[in-house]
């Protein structure tokens, strides 16, 4: 089953625009979407989960249409937004119970084993009975993975699921969702560049509501192939590398700049070569953009 | 200090740059400038000849107006002590080193003055008001008047300042130690309910001490202290530091300087830590329910899941309002209002009711409705935001459920919180009967009181309150809008548009008043329909509120359309057809019989009709018509069809000396059944068959009819003409127009059934304005006492040009499970057809005066003499039945004795619904309403005996209005009201035998007159010049008939009134007068006391008596001598209450009392000629008190000072 997006449009009334004329076709599996604050994921994402209206264009998630029928999207869809609260005074297992409801686990026996089933995944079957206002931001973050798998959803949307994990949190989540990935639609909205890598089979950047790059990691990758240089330079120098080369990046190495720079060749003397990275292409595309 | 400032000028500075301060500031503005010139608002008393713009009336509002401004001060105030909390500053500020008391007082120093800018908005206005006033020409119609400015600054050193430090004290103080708005809030609405507790004290003056301690705002204290004022008095008196006044105000300023003193030392910058929760169970980690694997789910989307997902969100939603502090809160001040109508909830007289079910759904009932609306209004919002707040809202809005559900859940749980709330009332009011001894327990009354009035009002208001928050979509704006819906679409509808229908007047039905003998009554059949009329209302408009329920980050009005398109499904176009067409029938169905067969003119088209009927046919008011002087009455009546219909035979007789050749009748009133201001045009239909006339005129809109005869009626020749009235009920009203004809209960007289003769000055319009407006000259006034004007003389106030006295007979039939009665003997009674007829005879000629009731009645017979003593009561209500045959036997013992025979053969007392609030004097027969006499508890024998007063009062007026009548003039309402009152406190008198017992029931007739003037919109009068005023023909001609007695002898008074009424009893006319009246008893007074005849009688005159001194010294003899000195003097007051200081001349008791004030030790009657004097008395022992005027006869308007403690002299 493939995700669709034919020429979505979507602008503020502040004048903002979100989504520009965007299109992108998205199979089964992980897909990971980068983008700097602001680029649009998140007013993509909400769009995909049916919460807001487009201006125009159409989205399909094989049979259905997103735009027009939201009803039958929300039966197969799974939602994480990208910051979300709870209820106050609920447990942990009455909210999941809620939502399972709501996602048409009718039966209860069904719903007990399901919800149990989640809550030992998402390693919060000790703390079932908790209130989960009281939980910290990764258990929450947790919770809410959690509620996003009720359901056999065909599409799952995940918007910035990591933020707040710590390490082996993330490890578990990533396995959770490699785990479901294999014949559902999968989209990873994040600005963590290593999150995509590690797990998506297809990924795209998105940047002033447009995609600007969209393949698969490894081949987006190859593409910058021996056009990447790095070199340590004093702080003084920084202005000056900027206005004669393209850098892409520059990040501190003992207190000092270490810049990434895109050319052919090499650039000039003390630039070496290095092996592209998806951060490299993240900034490449989005600040020559 | 300059961090002091800093604080000071922050807190204002901020204040300033907000535009609420001007909002109010411009809002209570524009209130009082419209108050001080519109005519039409009567807000604060300006009535009559009180100027817009009095003293008194802006001390009202600014009075009146501090509760609105309490809401203002909570908001300055709980922002001031918790906006660093809540911006995340108190961490940073509090870890500099401000001082303490200059942040707390900076702060708190800083919001009082924020505060009390806009209740300055009042005197703004005022001023405004004035001026404008003063340009349009109001000072020259006396509606306006000077304006000092020390009013304005009495009123804020009083009202404005203390109010607003008190209110801030208390919410600075509680934000402060809670940091919740919404505890600030609540403190709020404690005070509020204070105010609202306050004044159910007011209502008997035996706890008006009460209201003005709980009151905050000082206005119950204010009204107390003014409540004699009189008009002159509100224009003229400026609020000062007054005795309740000052009481109130240093008891909550010393409240409000402790309270911000403790908070002020309790409070502490360093926060506290938060609490931790520790749950006390460990939880098992159950192992055994582990699964590793996905467990395979079927998904359902049937209707099965649709109610296990409105489940689930119904009793999340529900959890969510029952776990809130808000409704416990409100639980608990539902239930404390109502413990409090129920433990204090008196009737007049100090009296309490028996607890029957009927008396206590009315305080239950009222109590629930606005709580219920409290909890629709606030919880509307809090569901609807409930998602948002929590931040869930996308989790949820993205899951396939239908937003129906969740919206139905919603509205249900609000719909179950307000039933559950309604139950717990019914609950404790249930408890507190059985508490009390009542276990007559009607269960299914409160159940049915419930389902007519608080179940559909719950649910039309839940239902409409959740989509107005959903169609908003902001959910401070959707509060706003729904209280203006609540309170503004009444006001719009009937008094904008004047269309007086509850099909447009939004989720209101028709309301009823339970009363034991009727039930709910006919209103439930509308209001059921109107119910179900609004509930579909509703259901349409969650309908379509679904639709728009906002899922996701939907913005704009164009967005939301589209989107809710999309929800259009089959299944919902089905349902909201569906529901469009129920709707649609059954708004047909009701405004085909609320407009359709049950018409009714709006207040407009009565007043046209009424200016067009004077215009046309106040020529005919002096023509000469026969009088009725014979009436045969036929009437049916069938209770459960609530249908009258009656034939009766009239006899008329011309008694002028010419012949009169054409019948004048006007065939309806264009008064109102419930009270004077519901104006209607009656709806009994009245046909008259004259013999051998013709109809000439029939004016069928303003019901006029003339007939021509064919031979004219000579002079003492009389003739039979047929009436035929009926009322007929079809359907159901908009609002029942006929409370007379009812189930159980019917209570209907002549004056419905018999058609006026000639002109009907009733009809005409009495309010100048209307008058004005509709080309009419200022209405005559009643004939006044000096014309000695012969035609008027002719006519008795009561039945005026009809009739003279006649005689009366009544065959009355109803249904056969009920008595029918009407005035008169039984003279035969018997069954036919399945119904009961009676056929009664009046025993002597009496007044065109009669009554026709029926109902299912116990009776309870006795005799007197030859006399029936007769009650006919309801089975549910027999207290009181043995206690009012007693009072029927001690009035006919006293009036037999002292003014002379009673003519009928039986004095009966019947029963009536309690939709009337009086009893009444027909020819012996009293109705007597069930909401009085018969549920009240006299079982405290100590308590004024208010049944013994009224039955004694309607026994005397069968003499005084049914043997003696006055003439249509002025003082009329003295001879037969003053008259009938006297008798029975004279029946009470002799019955207790004490003078102090006596004193304490005169008590409410003082608080009757001294307030009924203050309230005057008119002028008062003297006694003998008494109009329709309540105040003096009950009020003040009690008390001044009862001193009379005191001073002249009972025997002497009761001389003159039974040789008045011998000269007039059942004579025709001349009818008497008060003077005539003066003329018996000017001879019966010892010239030392003539001057009370022109005190109290002839003119209106107040005393004013102080005692100055009272000390004792032992005399040789080993006795006591009390010497008093008294300040003395005597008022006299014009027709506009300009009051005169006169040189006293009159007599007063001066008493000795010993230790309780009970005991009268020696009472002596002194001649008082000076302002100031002094009095001896010898005494055996030593008394505690002296006062004066100890019996309180007097008309005084400050009796504290009457009294002074006893001293031994030095």
């Amino acid at each position: 089953m493939n995700l669709i997006l034919n020429n979505l449009n979507k602008t503020y009334a502040n004048g903002v625009k979100a989504l520009d004329n965007l299109s992108l076709e998205i199979s089964s599996g992980m897909f990971g979407l980068l983008g700097p604050n602001g680029a649009g994921k998140s007013s993509l994402m909400r769009t995909l989960s049916t919460l807001q209206e487009v201006d125009s264009g159409s989205a399909f998630l094989g049979e259905i249409d997103i735009i027009k029928n939201p009803i039958a999207l929300r039966k197969v869809l799974g939602y994480l937004p990208q910051e979300f609260g709870v209820y106050p005074k609920i447990t942990a297992r009455q909210l999941l119970d809620h939502i399972a409801i709501l996602k048409g686990v009718s039966a209860k026996k069904e719903r007990k084993e399901l919800v149990n089933y989640l809550l030992q995944k998402v390693n919060l079957y000790d703390k079932r009975n908790k209130e989960v206002k009281g939980f910290s931001g990764g258990m929450k973050q947790r919770i809410g993975i959690a509620q996003a798998l009720i359901g056999n959803p065909k599409l799952i949307i995940v918007d910035e699921p990591t933020a707040g994990l710590d390490p082996g949190e993330r490890n578990r989540f990533h396995n959770l969702l490699a785990k479901v990935a294999n014949d559902v639609v999968v989209i990873l909205s994040t600005h963590i560049v290593e999150d995509v890598r590690e797990l998506c089979q297809n990924m795209a950047i998105m940047n002033h509501g447009q995609i600007i790059c969209h393949g698969k990691p490894q081949q987006v990758i190859d593409e910058l192939h021996n056009k990447v240089w790095e070199k340590l330079i004093h702080h003084h120098e920084l202005e000056s590398y900027h206005n004669t080369h393209t850098v892409i990046s520059n990040k501190m190495v003992g207190g000092k700049p270490l810049i990434h720079v895109l050319s052919d060749e090499k650039p000039s003397e003390g630039f070496q070569q290095v092996s592209p990275t998806l951060e490299d292409v993240f900034f490449s595309k989005i600040n020559n953009n | 200090m300059t961090m002091f400032k800093a604080f000071f000028l922050q807190e204002i500075i901020t204040g300033f740059r907000r535009p609420m301060l001007y909002i109010f500031l411009f809002i209570f503005t524009a209130i009082s400038a419209i108050g001080a010139v519109n005519l039409d608002i009567t807000f604060g008393g300006a009535t009559g000849t009180v100027f817009k713009n009095a003293p008194y009336v802006i001390s009202m509002y600014t009075a009146n107006l501090s509760i609105i401004a309490l809401l203002i001060a909570t908001a300055y105030f709980n922002n001031a002590a918790l906006k660093d909390y809540q911006n995340n500053f108190a961490g940073i500020l509090f870890s500099t080193s401000i001082h303490k008391a200059s942040y707390y007082f900076g702060r708190f120093l800083g919001s009082l003055c924020l505060a009390t800018i806009p209740l300055l908005g009042v005197f703004l206005g005022f001023a405004i008001g004035t001026q404008i006033g003063l340009e349009y020409g109001m000072e020259a119609t006396k509606k306006i008047g000077a304006l000092a400015p020390y009013v304005f600054i009495n009123n804020f050193l009083l009202f404005v300042l203390p109010n607003i430090f008190v209110f801030g004290a208390i919410i600075f103080a509680i934000a402060n130690k809670w940091k919740s708005t919404i505890i600030s809030f609540i403190a709020t609405i404690i005070i509020i309910v204070l105010y609202l507790l306050s004044g159910t004290f007011m209502n008997d003056i035996s706890t008006e001490g009460f209201a003005v301690l709980t009151d905050v705002t000082g206005l119950r204290a204010y009204t107390i202290d003014t409540k004699y004022f009189t008009p002159i008095e509100k224009n003229t008196e400026v609020v000062s530091f007054s005795s309740w006044l000052f009481i109130n105000r240093m008891l909550w300023i010393s409240i409000a300087i402790a309270t911000i003193m403790i908070s002020y030392f309790s409070f502490s910058f360093v926060q506290k830590q938060q609490k931790i929760k520790r749950s006390k169970k460990k939880v098992n980690p159950t192992k055994s329910s582990q699964t590793s694997y996905l467990p395979t789910i079927n998904r359902r989307f049937d209707i099965h899941t649709f109610w296990l997902q409105y489940s689930s969100f119904f009793k999340s939603n529900l959890y969510t309002i029952l776990k809130s502090n808000t409704f416990k809160i409100l639980l608990f001040f539902g239930a404390l209002i109502l413990l409090n109508k129920l433990v204090n909830g008196f009737e007049y007289f100090g009296l309490q009711s028996y607890h029957v079910t009927s008396k206590i759904i009315a305080f239950n009932r009222p109590i629930s409705m606005i709580m219920g609306m409290i909890i629709t209004v606030f919880f509307s919002g809090e569901l609807v935001w409930r998602e948002r707040k929590s931040n869930i809202s996308q989790v949820i809005d993205s899951t396939p459920h239908s937003s129906l559900t969740v919206l139905l859940a919603k509205i249900s749980s609000l719909i179950v919180t307000s039933i559950l709330f309604d139950i717990l009332l019914i609950i404790i009011a249930i408890l507190y009967q059985l508490f009390n001894g009542y276990t007559n327990l009607e269960i299914t009354v409160y159940l049915l009181d419930f389902l007519y009035t608080g179940l559909p009002t719950y649910v039309i208001w839940s239902c409409i309150l959740i989509s107005l928050q959903i169609f908003i979509n902001n959910k401070y704006l959707a509060y706003f809008i729904s209280i203006l819906l609540i309170f503004l679409i009444e006001f719009l509808v009937i008094d904008i548009f004047g269309i007086k229908s509850y099909m447009l007047n939004l989720g209101f039905s028709p309301s009823y008043t339970y009363s034991d003998m009727n039930g709910f009554s006919r209103v439930v059949v509308a209001k059921n329909w109107l119910n179900l009329y609004w509930m579909l209302f509703g259901f349409l408009l969650v309908t379509i509120a679904s639709l728009f329920w906002i899922r996701g980050t939907i913005k704009g009005i164009k967005n939301r359309y589209n989107v809710a398109k999309k929800y259009i499904t089959k299944r919902y176009a089905i349902t909201f057809l569906t529901c469009s067409l129920l709707f649609g029938i059954i708004a047909s169905f009701v405004y085909y019989n609320t407009q359709v067969i049950n018409t009714y003119h709006t207040i407009t088209d009565i007043k046209k009709m009424q200016a067009s009927y004077e215009k046309k046919y106040k020529k005919y008011e002096h023509i000469a018509q026969p009088k009725t002087i014979a009436i045969k009455y036929g009437v049916d009546i069938y209770p459960n069809k609530r249908n009258v219909s009656t034939t009766s035979v009239l006899t008329i007789q011309n008694k002028s000396n010419t012949p009169i050749d054409s019948l004048h009748y006007s065939l309806f009133y264009f008064i109102g059944e419930r009270n004077a201001e519901d104006v209607q045009k009656s709806k009994w239909i009245k046909k008259l068959h004259i013999p051998n006339s013709k109809l000439v005129l029939n004016d069928e809109e303003l019901g006029y009819q003339i007939f021509q005869l064919e031979t004219p009626l000579a002079p003492n020749c009389s003739m039979d003409i047929i009436l035929d009235t009926a009322y007929i009920s079809r359907g159901f009203e908009n609002e029942i127009s006929n409370i007379r004809v009812v189930e159980n209960g019917t209570f209907f007289d002549s004056m419905h059934l018999l058609p006026s003769t000639g002109y009907e000055s009733y009809n005409e319009l009495t309010n100048e304005t209307d008058r004005k407006e509709a080309g009419l000259p200022p209405r005559k006034p009643t004939t006044t006492l000096a014309e000695k004007d012969s035609e008027y003389l002719q006519e008795n106030y009561i039945s005026r040009k009809a009739s003279d006295w006649i005689t009366i007979e009544t065959i009355i039939s109803t249904a056969d499970d009920q008595i029918a009665i009407s005035p008169g003997s039984l003279v035969k009674q018997w069954n036919e057809n399945g119904r009961a007829y009676f056929h009664y005879k009046n025993d002597h000629p009496s007044l065109s005066f009669t009554n026709f009731m029926s109902a299912r009645y116990e009776v309870a017979k006795k005799k007197w003499n030859d006399i029936d003593v007769e009650v006919y009561y309801d089975k549910s209500h027999p207290y009181n039945v043995a206690m009012m045959q007693e009072a029927v036997e001690k009035s006919l013992d006293y009036y037999s004795k002292n003014f002379g025979p009673y003519f009928h053969k039986q004095a009966r007392i019947i029963e009536i619904p309690k939709y009337y609030n009086f009893a009444q004097a027909f020819p012996g027969t009293m109705p007597y309403t069930e909401g009085g006499g018969f549920i009240t508890n006299l079982s405290n024998k100590n308590d004024n005996n208010i049944i013994y007063a009224i039955v004694a009062h309607e026994m005397a007026h069968q003499y005084w209005a049914h043997q003696l009548i006055g003439a249509n003039v002025e003082g009329a309402t003295m001879l037969s009201e003053s008259f009938a009152e006297y008798s029975a406190l004279m029946v009470m008198k002799n019955e207790l035998k004490d003078d102090m017992k006596m004193k304490q029931f005169l008590d409410y007739d003082f608080e009757r007159y001294l307030k009924g003037r203050s309230n005057e919109t008119q002028k008062e009068v003297p006694l003998l010049k008494v109009k329709d005023q309540g105040y003096i023909h009950y009020g003040k001609g009690s008390l001044v008939l009862y001193a009379l007695q005191d001073y002249i002898g009972q025997e002497n008074l009761n001389e003159a009134l039974r040789t008045f009424l011998n000269a007039y009893k059942y004579k025709e006319g001349p009818y008497p007068t008060t003077l005539d009246f003066i003329s018996y008893l000017q001879p019966k007074i010892p010239t030392h006391l003539q001057y009370l005849l022109t005190d109290w009688f002839h003119e209106i005159t107040l005393y004013e008596y102080s005692l100055a001194k009272a000390s004792y010294k032992t005399l040789p003899k080993g006795n006591y001598e009390v010497a008093v000195a008294i300040n003395a003097s005597k008022i006299k007051v014009d027709s506009l209450g300009n009051e005169t200081k006169v040189p006293p001349h009159n007599w007063v008791d001066i008493g000795l009392f010993a230790e309780d004030n009970e005991e009268l030790l020696v009472s002596k009657r002194v001649l008082i000629d000076q302002e100031e004097m002094s009095f001896t008395f010898e005494i055996d022992q030593i008394p505690a008190n002296a006062v004066i005027d100890p019996k309180r006869l007097l008309i005084e308007l400050n009796i504290e000072d009457n009294t002074y403690p006893i001293a031994k002299s030095k």
